[in-house]
């Protein structure tokens, strides 16, 4: 074999090189929202809320927090705004010092999306009481926390740590008649860790309308 | 006349008669805004103590879809409250097979366009004859395209009790139809859930054949996650899948039911099946995971199941000879195309440069063949590789190749040392050139040969993310198919060299030779050079940070051992035993091996050492960092050891991780209250409280021992 041919096949060897790369971010691409563990570290967050403040999890340590997945035109929200009960849940928990924080993952132009003044007019209209609604219209937040469906909870604790994620109630409908009789499991795992209890229910499935994120 | 008038008269009330007594049976379709409901009996007409079939009927507007009665990851089961007449039992609604909906990250179960939901009935034995029966039901669906809407609407149905039922023309057959399409038990049929990582569910079918698009369905929504892919795997005996754990946490233990759905064929034709399937926990059933099912494109999981490439698997339509024909004469055409890819461009510019050396006159043609036939062996020896890999269950695409580290470590350097090469660093030496010389030799014959082999084996992955597509639908044909289309991508990737080596004419446009040859051999060093760089980090990718640490150790050995090789033989020696020594220490992770079970670690913070020390128990704090060398040498050594491992885990000891690879004040701050300005620093907080022992820089495992026995000192 001549140095030229040896060079050939070398520099032949060679060509994969934008190739290999090329497939290689192929291979690797996706964004998948990934789904954390409950009693794991919650993800950290920093977003804007409707009045323009950057939030973050960690000026809320020692407290705490409920973060609320919401889609104003999601019936499975609806339902739970409509009776009232989604208020009365938030009045009582942000009253015992939890931080509620309502979290808006709808992209611009999707369903659910508001901007700023929209989603203070939303708390108005709806006589919300969260702490704060965040805007996450770029579903980074969202993805981090694995939220899937509107609406979903995740309770986090002072420590930090996810005590519990999934639905609000044993109803995954979008019915208000059946929600009669539901056992609500915010509720419960809010008055576990206000017991001073572990939370007993702390992983449920969550239901209703999927999070419309940007693509 | 007046009597005729008179009989005509009789006749349109005799018939006016016939309409309103109780009629066929009557159904108002209701519109909710995006389904259309409807309720059918497959009886024209009942007689008491009959059992007959009612049909839901949903027409479901374009682009819209309702749920199955597990709806998956989002959505809701259709309902219907029925008011049904005295002593009309009416059953629940069965659910036909269900079409899997991804969308986003998540996957719906779900139904499009008309669906028939068959509800068994029975009649009292007591039911008036001569009366209708009426039953009414509230309909509830929620009805989802990108938004959802819940829609309602009370749907009725009258159907005439008459003393001798009847069958509705119409209704009869396709409640029939809807009926037999059911998914049900099946004779032959057993399945069992095995526990593991992942659980798996195998089915066991008799007298199957071959399948594709297999999918599990389960009843309970919270049992496994639905979204994940199932990879499913078939058999002679039947096929499984893999169920990925859910929000409960027995799976594996505890029984699963559900339906699977799949295609099978069957006398060449290709039919939908469904199977109700109740498992048992119990050791898989053998002959249901012999080779990776196969997926259609038009599949609806295709993407979910084939995540790696995103290609499909095999089971696509054979083809008719005129669309062979175009197959292969765009696989000539791709062929082409490949030469003029900037990747494969550059085998080209060299080889031409051997014309301009006038090195090649002589055995032109000759090398021209076998260069074709180099680059044909190879291509075929590939797809055919690929083809007996995919028949052995492993779900690969194109550019499967990639997907292992060694094979990018080796590309790395090989890319990285022809860089050093044309850079000049080094020139191939009469010794490198005889152990190479038994391929090479025989006057450029092999050679040419083997130039053809590695210019395909180089310029493959390149095709990856262009035709990975296409190779994915070729590969869906049969074997000999698919390998006649390699070959004529192989000619057309092959035919322009090969065309040079017998075309003069053409070799006469190269430029003469002359000292641009050098310059243009030391700029191609540059993209050899930046493509080393993208692979490592490619392999950083898939091995994390050890990886490309160990990539760029073995580089630097083997640029030292080419270097220092030209000063003589005992040099090469010299050059040989780093690069062994080199990769000795750190072949691990270039080849994909899983490092030795490193301690389970969280995150330091002084809050959890607090905690922790409250509640008694023993902490080890490692302040570590990517760029610190002492600290990887101690995670990879002593930390990672089984004896110390167990101990850990003995004494109940937590393992707190403190990363200063990015600015941290808070462990800044940390290492300066030990008097370090610096990492490593290990910490051992005994259990029960008191302040830590700082362990020293270099750790063995001994030492790390006898500091948790309390020993030390």
């Amino acid at each position: 074999m001549t140095n030229t041919t040896k060079r050939t096949m070398f520099i032949g060897a060679a060509v994969i090189a934008a190739g290999a790369i090329a497939a290689s971010a192929f291979l690797m691409g996706g964004d998948a929202v990934a789904s954390i563990e409950t009693g794991g570290p919650a993800p950290a967050f920093s977003v804007q809320d409707a009045s323009g403040q950057t939030r973050t999890l960690s000026e809320f340590a020692g407290q705490t927090v409920v973060l609320e997945w919401t889609n104003y035109g999601c019936p499975y929200v609806v339902r739970h705004y409509s009776s009232g009960s989604m208020q009365a849940m938030q009045q009582e928990a942000t009253a015992d010092g939890v931080v509620w924080l309502q979290v808006i993952s709808s992209a611009p132009g999707e369903q659910g999306h508001l901007d700023g003044p929209g989603a203070l007019a939303r708390v108005q209209t709806d006589n919300a009481h969260p702490t704060a609604t965040l805007l996450d219209p770029t579903g980074v937040m969202g993805r981090a926390y694995g939220a899937r469906n509107t609406p979903q909870v995740f309770v986090i604790n002072g420590e930090g740590q996810v005590v519990y994620q999934g639905a609000i109630d044993n109803r995954p409908t979008a019915r208000a008649s059946a929600a009669e009789g539901a056992t609500n499991y915010v509720r419960a795992a809010l008055d576990d860790m206000e017991a001073g209890r572990p939370v007993q229910t702390a992983t449920t499935t969550p239901y209703g309308c999927t999070v419309k994120y940007a693509d | 006349m007046q009597v005729g008038r008179a009989l005509a008269l009789a006749l349109i009330g005799l018939a006016a008669l016939f309409v309103t007594a109780p009629g066929p049976a009557l159904a108002q379709p209701v519109d909710t805004g995006n389904v259309v409901g409807e309720l059918h009996s497959a009886r024209a007409a009942v007689a008491p103590g009959e059992r007959f079939t009612i049909l839901l009927r949903t027409q479901i507007r374009e682009g819209w879809h309702t749920y199955w009665r597990n709806p998956g990851d989002s959505g809701e089961a259709t309902d219907l409250a029925w008011t049904a007449p005295p002593g009309f039992e009416v059953g629940p609604l069965q659910w036909p097979a269900p079409e899997p909906a991804p969308f986003a990250n998540i996957v719906n179960f779900g139904y499009h366009g008309e669906i028939l939901y068959p509800i068994e009935v029975t009649a009292p034995a007591n039911a008036p004859v001569g009366q209708n029966a009426s039953f009414s039901a509230d309909a509830y669906w929620l009805v989802c395209a990108d938004i959802c809407i819940p829609e309602q609407g009370t749907l009725t149905l009258n159907i005439p009790v008459e003393a001798q039922g009847r069958d509705d023309p119409v209704w009869a057959p396709r409640a029939e139809q809807a009926i037999a399409a059911l998914p049900r038990p099946a004779p032959g049929v057993s399945a069992v859930i095995s526990a593991g990582a992942p659980a798996r569910l195998s089915v066991a079918i008799a007298d199957l054949g071959d399948v594709r698009n297999p999918h599990f369905f389960t009843y309970d929504r919270d049992v496994m996650a639905h979204s994940e892919p199932q990879h499913p795997r078939v058999g002679d005996a039947g096929m499984s899948f893999t169920i990925p754990a859910g929000i409960a946490e027995n799976i594996g233990e505890a029984p699963i039911e559900g339906v699977i759905t799949f295609e099978e064929r069957r006398d060449g034709v290709w039919t939908h099946r469904a199977i109700e399937i109740a498992a048992q926990p119990g050791s898989a059933l053998s002959g249901t995971d012999a080779r990776a099912a196969a997926f259609t494109d038009d599949y609806a999981l295709a993407e979910l199941e084939y995540q790696p490439g995103g290609e499909a698997a095999g089971g696509g339509a054979a083809l008719t000879p005129m669309a062979l024909i175009a197959a292969l004469g765009l696989a000539l055409l791709a062929g082409l195309v490949l030469n003029i890819m900037p990747c494969v461009l550059p085998v080209l510019s060299v080889k031409a440069l051997a014309f301009a050396h006038g090195s090649q006159t002589g055995n032109a043609r000759r090398h021209g063949v076998l260069f074709l036939l180099g680059v044909m062996a190879t291509f075929l020896a590939l797809a055919g590789l690929l083809i007996a890999l995919r028949a052995g269950g492993e779900a690969l695409g194109w550019g499967f190749q990639l997907q292992t580290p060694w094979v990018i470590s080796a590309l790395a350097l090989l890319f990285f040392v022809i860089g050093l090469n044309l850079l000049g660093v080094f020139e191939f030496g009469a010794g490198l050139q005889n152990v190479g010389g038994d391929l090479a030799g025989k006057g450029g014959d092999t050679g040419a040969f083997f130039t053809g082999a590695l210019a395909v084996v180089a310029a493959t992955p390149c095709t990856a993310p262009f035709m990975s597509g296409a190779v994915g639908a070729v590969l869906t044909q049969s074997a000999p198919v698919t390998m006649l289309i390699f070959a004529f991508l192989a000619l057309g990737f092959a035919l322009p060299l090969t065309l040079l080596h017998f075309a003069p004419g053409l070799q006469r446009l190269i430029p003469k030779p002359g000292p641009w040859m050098d310059k243009f051999k030391n700029v191609l060093a540059f993209p050899m050079l930046a493509t080393a760089a993208l692979l490592a980090w490619v392999l950083a990718e898939q091995t994390g940070s050890a990886g490309a640490l160990a990539l760029m150790l073995l580089a630097l050995a083997i640029a030292f051992a080419f270097f220092v090789a030209r000063w003589g033989r005992v040099w090469m020696a010299v050059g040989a035993i780093v690069i062994a020594i080199t990769g000795v220490v750190s072949w691990r992770p270039l080849v994909g091996a899983e490092s030795v079970q490193a301690l389970a670690s969280e995150p330091w913070s002084s809050e959890r050492v607090a905690a922790l020390q409250a509640d008694g128990q023993a902490v080890f704090v490692n302040f570590t960092a990517a760029w610190c060398v002492t600290c990887k040498v101690n995670e990879g050594a002593a930390l990672s050891s089984q004896r110390v491992a167990q101990a850990f885990a003995d004494e109940d000891i937590a393992y707190l991780k403190g990363d200063w690879t990015n600015r941290d004040d808070a462990i800044a701050a940390a290492l300066a209250e030990h008097g370090r300005a610096g990492v490593p620093l290990y910490l051992f907080y005994p259990a029960g409280g008191g302040s830590p022992e700082v362990l020293p820089q270099l750790l063995t495992e001994g030492l790390i021992l006898d500091v948790i026995a309390g020993g030390s000192q």
